[in-house]
């Protein structure tokens, strides 16, 4: 349950971008990547919990998985894949060097003046 | 209320924020760094699952670390100082972190230790991470070196299942090596699948009990130390 921590630290994130503003928080959206090891359901449960009395308080929690890429150790072909491991589309190679694909980061927040 | 015309919608606006998660984590991690870097204490983060055999390969390498330099040691485990005592006992001073409902280390919780703990400049520390192959791979202590201790019994397939704490780990460790000739562990399927997650990284192979391979993961660590100390000699 990483997610926790990581639900914790989002929160704090949108708190300090709010400082003294008094608007809530109806959406935020993450941008995660596919080889990042976050289970976006226990993401959202966990920060739907822990925004309770908050700004953030029932906002929805918009996350975009975006693709992994990686470079194949045997032919050196540059591939994009879903989820944490590839194969090469070139030569059929399991797995490879990841090159990007397991960053995590707050996008952006809408919020509503009350 | 919306500017427009005064309907009563409240009006929305989007506020761009572009920051990384757990950047707090990165932050204290590298404050750890650059503590360490500037006291020369070289820091290994050992992680793996239960019963991997973290704290036993561990307490072979303090007994054959005395004439190298002082072995300091952070245990983190939900309960109990167990670990703590067996590392005391094989001659390592000890700094235990219940971690309670957490599942893996921070780099607040390494600084707050560090602040309780006597390190001595050019000590050897070891994090022994909470036991578990998916939390810890994703927060940066501060460390210079991951390993990643994992064992036979655990079957052939586990680099594929836990893609990230594979992809950490500078050294994987196959530990209790001793047992490969009563198990089923097909050894070059289970290197492709190390290779597959972590072209990078270097396979030692132990064990903790017949002491099979403690020289080459010395003679590993060593040679990572020594690199360290002199990059960072004043």
């Amino acid at each position: 349950m990483h997610e926790l921590a990581i639900a914790r630290d989002l929160l704090k994130t949108i708190e300090r971008t709010l400082g003294s503003d008094q608007a809530r928080v109806l959406r935020i959206d993450l941008s995660v990547g596919s080889a990042s090891g976050i289970a976006s359901e226990s993401l959202r449960f966990v920060f739907g919990i822990l925004a309770e009395g908050t700004r953030a308080e029932g906002a929805e929690l918009s996350i975009a998985t975006t693709p992994a890429r990686g470079r194949c150790v045997g032919c050196g072909m540059l591939f994009e894949f879903e989820g944490m491991i590839g194969v090469c589309p070139g030569c059929g190679r399991l797995g490879g060097e990841l090159l990007s694909g397991d960053e995590m980061a707050l996008r952006a927040i809408e919020v509503a003046d009350v | 209320m919306c500017d427009t015309c005064g309907c009563g919608t409240p009006s929305r606006r989007t506020i761009e924020v572009n920051e990384r998660l757990l950047a707090s984590n990165a932050t204290a991690a590298t404050h750890n760094r650059d503590h360490f870097a500037a006291r020369q204490i070289f820091t290994i983060n050992l992680m793996g699952a239960p019963g991997a055999g973290k704290t036993a390969l561990l307490e072979a390498t303090i007994r054959n670390w005395r004439d190298v330099s002082r072995v300091s040691v952070i245990e983190g485990d939900q309960a109990t100082e167990r670990d703590s005592a067996r590392v005391r006992a094989a001659g390592a001073t000890a700094y235990q972190v219940e971690t309670g409902l957490g599942c893996h280390l921070d780099a607040a919780q390494i600084h707050r230790a560090l602040h309780r703990m006597e390190l001595a400049r050019g000590d050897l520390l070891f994090i022994e991470n909470v036991g578990n192959l998916v939390c810890p791979a994703l927060f940066d202590l501060g460390e210079r070196l991951r390993i990643v201790v994992t064992s036979p019994t655990e079957g052939v397939d586990k680099p594929l299942k836990y893609p990230p704490m594979f992809r950490a780990a500078d050294i994987v460790a196959l530990n209790k090596c001793d047992l490969l000739a009563h198990l089923t562990f097909p050894l070059d399927e289970w290197t492709d699948y190390v290779m597959a997650t972590n072209p990078r990284a270097l396979i030692v192979k132990t064990s903790a009990v017949s002491g099979f391979g403690i020289d080459r993961w010395l003679a590993e660590i060593l040679q990572r130390r020594r690199a360290f100390l002199e990059r960072h000699s004043e």
